[in-house]
């Protein structure tokens, strides 16, 4: 935990100088008696660089009791990275093929990957909750859902 | 006053907004039932559908929601000794030994009607405290309101947190996301870099629905970790008889008075007061022995206590626009979607929805009780629906929803990243909720703190020149310092000790 602390407070320090160099691009103030937009901003620049120096500062020359597993697993990180990818894919793809067609791929997959080995299950599940979502969003609220434009 | 109060009345006793009543309790018993799914998940589900209902058909949906998911978080508490919400914690301490001796049906009836008992009164709380603190807040100006949100983010940030600083730079960050888009004041662009869908700023639904929903898909999925056990048993008879009813007032009463005191400090939340309710149950109680191993009274005081503090927690999120805990946070967050602004102004501007929120949650807890008792076995039976249905469902809905919100596919980007943020601030101990109330509250924080500084011209003096302004900044600092110095404080006393009996 005290390694893991020591990268977060650098990268939150190192992050707070970006951020500040983004801030000086800002307007400063120009009328009198006002604050200009780049107030908060350097408001936050100084309270975010003081408290990673803080976590620093205490992780590097304090006791601390704080437990975290904070190691991912080969396993995790690449399902994280694979339902990230999906989920994107599933996103572009909406405006060409459309909800209704696939969204049913896109449930039928992530139960797949949750360890749903049953097909019919897969295939009900699927339809029922597709056909829900598209009648309750689209019918009930009338929320206009992306439709198939490949043709 | 009474014309409005009536008018409140038959407002929400409309047929369309009992439904949504309904269907918020139903909702709010299956989220709570279900091990691994958070009142606070299904109330950011429901959000994106609350901005095609009236404020007052949204707020009895989420009400219901909010007081049965309450109430539903006892039932896998007490037969799989897992809360279904963390505010059921204690329950499961004697809800579980009882189910383990074959008495999970009086354990059920004991939490419902303790939750039932809670409930109401936080409500009479809430109605009969809320109007005299709005009637205080309204003589506040920028550098009071300043204060009062610093210290709402600061109570959050500090309190029950393991680390202060961790949960300061979650609100630094969610203040730095709110400083995207165009000044609020002067109307310059601020890090859009040159998107234009980032001129609006960063909208807090998405990155509401992304920080709590997101993160317990990629665990769920992604990391595959089991979050909904299997459970084998059967229940019986739940309905409780009014003389064990009797038996258990003194606890109910103990419970709900510290579920709503607790309830109304922000940031201190359902968890504290439970705890803090079971264990004052058993120093008062004739049967302290029995106290974990199964005693209804250490269902009953908790269980008040967790629906009491939903009460508690509205009264400050009412009368002065700061939430005690995230499922206000998110309630304050529907209200804003509706062009209501919780606050003082509200009691003031528009009294009739304050009443209809007092007449909400009072039908959302008598429809929970209903609801509850006459459908216990269906809810024992979800805790059967596995996970590999439940999350792709939620995935699914997720999308959905923030899609719905703008019909524009930017804020389902904006949802996963904050989904992907969420995971790796909970995996590396950053807490979520800081973060989730500075992007709700930094809008106002800025204008109070630059209309301050305007009216002062620029004198920083202003905030503790007020008096109530240099409260609310003193018990701020203090709760940033106290958790910091307390630790060396307890390690110095036992040095001292240690020196003292040597």
């Amino acid at each position: 935990m005290k390694k893991l602390n020591i990268i977060i407070s650098i990268v939150f320090i190192i992050f707070s100088c970006f951020y500040a160099f983004l801030t000086t691009n800002l307007p400063a103030r120009n009328l009198p008696n006002t604050l200009g937009s780049d107030f908060m901003p350097w408001l936050l620049v100084i309270c975010l660089f003081f408290l990673s120096a803080l976590l620093l500062f205490k992780t590097l020359f304090m006791v601390t009791s704080e437990k975290c597993d904070y190691k991912i697993s080969m396993k995790e990180g690449s399902g994280i990275i694979f339902l990230t990818i999906l989920v994107f894919l599933y996103v572009k793809a909406m405006n060409m093929f459309g909800f209704i067609s696939l969204t049913p791929i896109f449930i039928a997959v992530l139960m797949f990957i949750s360890g749903s080995r049953k097909w019919k299950e897969v295939v009900i599940v699927a339809a029922v909750v597709t056909f829900g979502i598209y009648f309750f969003f689209s019918k009930v609220f009338r929320v206009p859902l992306p439709e198939a434009n490949i043709f | 006053m009474s014309g409005t109060v009536i008018a409140a009345l038959v407002d929400v006793l409309q047929i369309h907004n009992l439904f949504a009543s309904a269907v918020g309790v139903v909702f709010g018993l299956f989220i709570g039932s279900t091990p691994g799914l958070t009142i606070s998940l299904g109330m950011v589900l429901l959000l994106p559908i609350t901005f095609k209902l009236s404020a007052v058909t949204a707020i009895c949906l989420l009400l219901g929601l909010y007081a049965s998911g309450m109430t539903g978080g006892s039932i896998s508490a007490i037969l799989l000794n897992i809360p279904g919400t963390p505010s059921a914690s204690a329950t499961a301490i004697d809800g579980y030994e009882m189910a383990k001796k074959g008495r999970a049906g009086e354990a059920l009836g004991s939490a419902v009607s303790s939750s039932f008992f809670g409930g109401m009164f936080g409500l009479a709380c809430l109605a009969s405290i809320s109007p005299f603190i709005a009637k205080v807040a309204l003589k506040f100006g920028a550098p009071e309101l300043f204060a009062l949100v610093l210290l709402g983010i600061t109570l959050i940030c500090s309190f029950g947190q393991r680390s202060v600083i961790k949960g300061l730079i979650s609100g630094v960050l969610g203040l730095i996301v709110m400083t995207v888009g165009l000044d609020p004041m002067m109307g310059t662009p601020r890090f859009t870099f040159g998107v234009v869908d980032l001129q609006a700023g960063i909208s807090f639904l998405p990155a509401m629905i992304g920080l709590f929903a997101i993160p317990q898909i990629l665990v769920g999925i992604a990391g595959k970790v089991p979050v909904i056990p299997e459970y084998n048993s059967k229940i019986t008879s739940v309905l409780p008889k009014i003389r064990d009813i009797i038996k258990l007032i003194k606890a109910m009463l103990l419970g709900s008075s510290i579920g709503t005191g607790i309830g109304a400090i922000p940031g201190a939340g359902g968890p504290i007061a439970v705890f803090l309710s079971y264990d004052y149950a058993r120093k008062i109680s004739k049967k302290s022995d029995n106290f974990g191993k199964g005693e209804a009274e250490g269902v009953a005081a908790p269980e008040s206590a967790n629906n009491a503090v939903a009460g508690g927690a509205l009264i400050p999120m009412l009368t002065l626009g700061i939430p005690g805990d995230p499922i206000t946070a998110i309630l304050l967050a529907a209200l804003m979607i509706q062009g209501l602004v919780p606050g003082p102004l509200l009691f003031q501007q528009t009294p009739q929805f304050v009443y209809s929120v007092f007449w909400a949650f009072l039908v959302a807890n008598i429809m929970n009780l209903c609801l509850t008792f006459s459908t216990i076995k269906l809810w024992v039976r979800v805790l059967k629906v596995p996970e590999r249905i439940l999350l792709p469902i939620i995935t699914s809905l997720c999308v959905v929803g923030t899609y719905a919100l703008r019909i524009s596919f930017f804020d389902t980007g904006v949802m996963f990243c904050f989904g992907l943020l969420g995971y790796f601030m909970k995996r590396y101990g950053f807490p979520i909720v800081p973060m989730l109330l500075a992007i709700i509250l930094g809008p106002n924080l800025e204008e109070h703190l630059r209309i301050s500084l305007i009216i002062s011209q620029g004198d920083p003096t202003i905030f503790i020149t007020h008096p109530i302004s240099l409260i609310f900044i003193i018990i701020s600092i203090f709760s940033f310092i106290n958790p910091l110095i307390t630790p060396a404080m307890k390690t110095k006393l036992k040095n001292i000790c240690k020196i003292w009996y040597r």
